[in-house]
């Protein structure tokens, strides 16, 4: 939304030096890796990586606090930027973005965070604090990574700045939280382990105790009908009243009942 | 000869560098107050409360005093206080040190809100007459959930549940019934030997 004018580094007249195209664009805006070309005339690809020198920025890690060298994985990070405008005009903040970078070589992303506006004017003197979280993947748990804050804010007179509030390689820590899912189902299957562990020692040992091939007493039956049919699988009280009643087959029955109602 | 004419160099360079440290170590001894805003519920509902939290951290040198907060966004027609005040007065905050505050709020209608920033105003050192003023961080814009909305997604429903348990009563008794009688026509009780048929 806001044209770029071709000398835009001649803007605000002092650090001019800095502007200028020869530094490797490490804490460039969103998205380019372009290395600088050689006049600035490009809009919006190109901004100035430094901030206005009536601005002065601050950052402060609130979850977790601390320097920010080191971050949990997969939990969430916090911090909180203070913007004061030292100069005699109003400046907007625009966003604020964070990224991951290759520590080796800052100009590579890994990850890109997303940009959150606020759209806040701060008025001469005045300050203004803007906050802003983001989750690093569990992912990049173990991994140093370089990460680099962007804090874009224009003056009134147009001139966008982008100021790298932090931009250091960060090392992303695993925080050991105790009992969680996959240890308590560890738990579970070692104690199930030595249980069965147990209980085959103790097979083992009774059946190699006792003589090879005593069994309990089998009650024998003999054949109680003269069909052959073995009942010893039945219990005792169910044999019983087996003995007592006669049994018939409905069949049986039918006949029978036909013949003495006959 | 050399040293004769870098001698009053040396002196203005040692005199710059003495000005430069001394306005350094001016410029350091401030206080510096970043404050942040944060809404601590998930979800917001008309008439349920809004926990808002305040935090006010001092990364400058020296300890900020008199400092004020105050939030002029929760209008009296819109909100209703429910606990903590909206304008809060610390005598001093130290340096590294945080302080925080709570208030709770009561939305008393639905829809958007714009959360903004409260006003912080401070004095950056003991001896400094200035006040320097900051805003705290913005929540942004939140959704408030009408109560209906809310009520029908998270209340337990007793009352729907006791009519329903009601409805399904003859609808598990008749059949319950039905076979009841059938089975009390085969058990054999403790005084007969066998019913007939």
């Amino acid at each position: 939304q806001y044209v770029a004018f071709a000398q835009e580094d001649e803007v605000e007249g002092e650090e001019d030096d800095l502007i200028d195209d020869e530094e490797v664009n490490v804490d460039d805006g969103t998205g380019v890796e372009v290395e600088a070309t050689e006049g600035e005339e490009e809009e919006e690809e190109e901004e100035e990586a430094k901030g206005s020198p009536d601005a002065d920025t601050i950052i402060l890690f609130t979850k977790p606090t601390g320097t920010g060298a080191e971050l949990p994985a997969g939990k969430i990070v916090e911090f909180l930027v203070g913007f004061t405008n030292n100069g005699d005009k109003d400046f907007v903040l625009d966003a604020i973005d964070a990224s991951f970078r290759y520590p080796m070589d800052f100009s590579f992303y890994i990850q890109n965070f997303t940009a959150i506006p606020y759209n806040r004017a701060v008025k001469p003197r005045q300050e203004a604090t803007v906050m802003y979280s983001f989750y690093p993947a569990e992912a990049f748990a173990g991994r140093p990574l370089g990460l680099t804050i962007n804090l874009a804010y224009h003056d009134a007179d147009g001139n966008v700045f982008i100021e790298p509030v932090f931009n250091q390689t960060v090392s992303i820590v695993e925080i050991d939280e105790g009992m969680d899912g996959e240890t308590f189902f560890l738990y579970v299957f070692m104690l199930a382990f030595a249980v069965l562990l147990l209980v085959a020692g103790h097979h083992f040992l009774s059946s190699f105790g006792r003589k090879k091939g005593s069994k309990k007493t089998v009650v024998e039956m003999g054949t109680n009908k003269k069909d052959g049919v073995d009942y010893d699988w039945l219990p005792k009280e169910v044999l019983n009243d087996l003995k007592k009643t006669p049994r018939q087959s409905p069949q049986q029955r039918k006949t029978k009942r036909v013949a003495s109602s006959k | 000869m050399v040293w004769a004419q870098t001698r009053p160099m040396l002196k203005k360079l040692l005199l710059s560098l003495a000005l430069l440290s001394c306005i350094a170590a001016e410029g350091e001894e401030r206080a510096r107050l970043l404050a942040a805003k944060r809404v601590h519920n998930l979800y917001l509902v008309e008439g349920r409360d809004i926990v808002v939290q305040y935090s006010l951290h001092n990364v400058g040198q020296a300890a900020a005093i008199n400092v004020q907060l105050t939030d002029a966004g929760f209008s009296a027609e819109d909100f209703d206080i429910a606990g903590g005040q909206l304008q809060v007065k610390f005598d001093r905050i130290a340096p590294n040190a945080n302080v925080s505050h709570t208030v709770v709020v009561k939305p008393k209608n639905f829809g958007y809100f714009n959360f903004t920033a409260a006003e912080v105003s401070y004095q950056p050192s003991e001896d400094s007459a200035e006040i320097q003023i900051g805003y705290t961080s913005e929540p942004g814009e939140g959704g408030i959930i009408a109560f209906r909305d809310y009520d029908k997604k998270f209340s337990p429903h007793v009352f729907d549940w006791l009519i329903f348990a009601l409805l399904m009563i003859p609808a598990l008794l008749v059949p319950f019934m039905m076979w009841f009688n059938i089975k009390s026509k085969y058990t054999i009780t403790s005084r007969s030997k066998r019913k007939a048929d």
